[in-house]
């Protein structure tokens, strides 16, 4: 497994979009930190009125960018997580020396180790800046990010063209957080189940409600690993 | 000892049954043939053996593990499914760290670069994949099957597709694995080529074995099962037709002449049980023998005739 987690980790980082979504989420963050940490009285002052911490206020700017283009950005780089190796008919050659299941979780961890690598950076260029960590929101972030990587590679697994998964990448990239996010503040019948489903409900609640997304995203691993043990290549 | 015991193996594509219950054993240290024609289900009964395809019934063993924990056998089964398999963008020495890595092997730069020296591709080493000739393709992917030092290799048409120089080359490699004690399994077209270097033959038909053993087993059966039997005669003078209908009215076999070329007579015969009579007639007749040959059933023709039953 760790030889599979290896080279998608560092193959991550030999693509350009990768490179640039790295730069750009580490960009957004100092830009962001530094911009709040020149203007200070105006955070204290906007934390007292909403009630929000100023570590939230800090971070705001990563939170955004994984909110809103979480799933665009992931599905960007990992979209052909799984069916790639199908596609190019290499999954042949890695089931007859590995188990499929550590096909799969070696791939989902080389992949989450990136965006680990990505959000810890930004995490600590702000760290750097205001001299804290800002734990919860760290975690958070990983949660939702854990949440998108296994989505991603759950669509990976169902759809075996390549191409489609790109094309569909970029529509749910773009649908998932409007609906998701319109699903929090919604009572519409049939916006209930995106509610549940989706990890955007699950930000502003209880330490419990945090681990949710966390719950579905090993679900989505564990169906993924049942329908690719079933699978003929 | 067992390399491999199939029971009952089945496997179904929709409503298609391509394995039709197979049943198979390969022993230690041999090398074990498998023919068949295109969609015979040789390539299927592979990718089951090697977790590529999920069976549909039946059960296997690999080195005594049965097939639901078929995980713990692989780091000790080199398995060649296809050359399309292979990570073209790949360098072919990172190729096989890679797929070395996976089968826990020793991963010591070094004894990738002697195993690609030990399946002549010396030279090829620093070069992606995707830059290889064919040839060069089958054997980095013989390569990464003998990564680990495996009990059992599996081959899937090794030598498929390659020219006569690389063909032999690798026939060597199996026989030389062969000799170091390795269990080869694989499958072929060439029937040339695996009876030459196949201990033992397995004829796949319409998703069943229909013929199983040694080469010349194979063929005796044939033999055996034959109305009449093939005769090769070398006489001076040649033997003409009108000789032969002289020397068998004694004869308690029917001899039937087909034809002469150069020095050689083609005859039928209904049993072998006349021959040296026969022989003895032609000497006496004052025509000088110099050899006796019955013709004996080709590999292919006990592959035709397989696949015609």
């Amino acid at each position: 497994m760790t030889q599979v987690l290896k080279r998608e980790f560092i193959d991550a980082f030999k693509s350009v979009r990768s490179i640039l979504i790295l730069l750009f989420i580490t960009y957004v963050s100092y830009q962001s930190a530094k911009f709040f940490d020149q203007n200070q009285d105006m955070i204290n002052q906007f934390a007292e009125e909403s009630g929000i911490g100023t570590g939230a206020l800090y971070t705001a700017a990563i939170a955004f960018v994984v909110l809103i283009f979480g799933f665009l950005f992931v599905f960007a780089i990992s979209h052909d997580l799984i069916n790639r190796e199908i596609e190019m008919k290499t999954i042949r050659l890695l089931v007859t020396k590995t188990s499929r299941i550590q096909i799969v979780l070696g791939k989902f961890l080389g992949v989450l180790l990136f965006w680990v690598v990505t959000i810890s950076i930004s995490f600590a260029i702000i760290s750097l800046i205001t001299g804290a960590w800002f734990l919860k929101d760290y975690v958070q972030t990983m949660i939702f990010l854990f949440y998108i990587i296994s989505f991603v590679l759950f669509i990976s697994t169902i759809i075996s063209k390549t191409k489609l998964t790109m094309f569909i990448g970029i529509f749910l990239g773009i649908v998932l957080p409007i609906i998701g996010l319109i699903a929090v503040y919604s009572d519409k019948w049939y916006f209930i189940p995106f509610k549940y489903l989706l990890p955007y409900n699950y930000l502003e609640g209880s330490i419990v409600m945090t681990f949710i997304p966390l719950v579905i995203g090993v679900c989505f691993i564990s169906i993924s690993i049942m329908l690719l043990n079933r699978k003929d290549f | 000892m067992e390399m491999m015991n199939v029971k009952q193996l089945t496997k179904k594509y929709g409503s298609t049954n391509v394995l039709k219950g197979i049943n198979l054993t390969i022993y230690q240290g041999e090398v074990f043939g498998f023919v068949g024609h295109n969609g015979a289900g040789k390539s299927t009964l592979i990718h089951i053996l090697t977790d590529i395809v999920n069976k549909s019934g039946g059960s296997f063993e690999i080195l005594g593990i049965p097939d639901q924990h078929m995980n713990q056998v692989k780091k000790r089964v080199g398995v060649m499914p296809d050359i399309s398999n292979l990570y073209e963008n790949m360098k072919g020495i990172d190729f096989l760290r890679y797929m070395g890595e996976l089968s826990l092997a020793n991963s010591s730069k070094e004894y990738y670069l002697s195993l690609m020296r030990d399946v002549g591709l010396e030279g090829a080493e620093w070069k992606k994949i995707k830059s290889y000739s064919f040839g060069m393709k089958k054997k980095i992917s013989i390569a990464q099957a003998l990564l680990g030092n495996p009990e059992l290799i599996i081959l899937d048409e090794p030598t498929s597709g390659l020219d006569p120089e690389s063909a032999i080359e690798i026939r060597n490699m199996i026989t030389e694995l062969q000799k170091s004690g390795k269990t080869i399994f694989l499958t072929s077209h060439n029937l040339d080529e695996i009876e030459k270097i196949c201990d033992r033959v397995g004829i796949l038909s319409e998703g069943v074995i229909k013929k199983l053993g040694t080469p010349r087993e194979l063929k005796i059966a044939a033999n055996e099962s034959k109305e009449a039997i093939g005769l090769i005669i070398r006489t001076k003078p040649v033997l003409t037709a009108d000789h032969i209908s002289q020397i068998s009215d004694d004869l308690d076999i029917n001899i039937s002449f087909l034809h002469t070329k150069k020095d050689y007579t083609f005859l039928k015969v209904t049993s072998e049980d006349g021959l040296p009579q026969l022989s003895k007639k032609i000497m006496e007749s004052g025509i000088l023998l110099y050899e006796v040959k019955m013709e004996e059933q080709s590999l292919e023709e006990v592959f035709m005739n397989t696949k015609e039953e």
